[in-house]
């Protein structure tokens, strides 16, 4: 017989480390995202230079 | 190659705690919070302890690279230190019956080096980047790590029973199959960890060359 209160006590500490993790992939996907932003914006300056 | 070791190791580790590693005979089904909650603790270590060996590395060769590869570690163990203590809380109210327990030298010592690391951020981003903030955050890293012998020290001499000793002189005070799943979430934690460093690391060496490279795009045009 498992104790129902415990089962959710081991629940939310492995929710917790999974949710941290999950959001920590989600910060770096957004950084990820910046930077390939500003990628574009340099190549864009580039561009408009050799055109220029 | 971290990455992949995590992705393994991460599901396997949670497959044996939860379909391998048998219910212990005290404390029941919670015990198995120990499989976590141990290894995030030991990860937040290894974390402080290697930025304050890149921050030593530093003051000793003033290689700027060093400043960020002992800054992020304390990024990173600061973030496993949250775990540590949000996990702890939950294991010592299913089983003492108390969020926290400030009776105990070791809660209250591991609370003081997460406190301390925290500091660290605040110490760093009051002062202008460049060498003076690498040299400051790397004697304040130094600093810190003295703390970590003595948080193991308190565990072990700690008289009080509300803490349990896993590991004595006398190795593992658990059977195979447990001590076998602890080392996997151990191997898994720290690759996690490992894995988020290469990535942090790999993120802030592509933003400093883009940068330099819209600098010198904008200076030339």
């Amino acid at each position: 017989m498992i104790d129902e209160t415990a089962v959710k006590y081991v629940a939310a500490v492995y929710g917790v480390t999974w949710v941290v993790a999950i959001a920590y992939i989600g910060i770096l996907h957004t950084k990820f995202g910046r930077l390939e932003r500003q990628i574009d914006e340099i190549v864009k300056l580039m561009e408009a230079r050799s055109d220029g | 190659m971290a990455v992949v070791l995590a992705a393994t190791l991460m599901p396997l580790a949670v497959a044996m705690i939860f379909f391998y590693v048998p219910t212990d005979v005290d404390q029941g089904y919670s015990q198995r919070i120990f499989y976590f909650h141990v290894p995030i603790a030991l990860t937040t270590y290894t974390l402080f302890a290697w930025g304050a060996l890149n921050a030593a590395r530093f003051l000793w060769t003033r290689d700027m690279r060093l400043d960020l590869k002992s800054y992020v570690p304390m990024h990173l163990g600061v973030m496993f230190g949250c775990l540590t203590l949000v996990t702890g809380s939950l294991w010592a109210h299913i089983s003492w019956g108390v969020w926290w327990y400030w009776g105990s030298t070791e809660l209250t010592t591991f609370l003081i080096i997460f406190l301390f690391y925290c500091a660290y951020f605040m110490l760093r981003f009051s002062v202008e980047p460049g060498e003076k903030r690498a040299t400051f955050s790397a004697v304040y890293a130094l600093l810190g790590v003295g703390l970590i012998p003595i948080s193991v020290i308190a565990v072990h001499t700690a008289q009080d029973i509300i803490h349990p000793i896993t590991f004595s002189r006398n190795g593992a005070n658990m059977d195979g199959s447990m001590f076998a799943t602890f080392l996997v979430s151990l191997a898994a934690l720290l690759s996690l960890a490992v894995a988020m460093y290469c990535i942090e690391m790999r993120g802030k060496r592509i933003d400093d060359r883009l940068k330099q490279l819209r600098r010198l795009a904008e200076a030339s045009s």
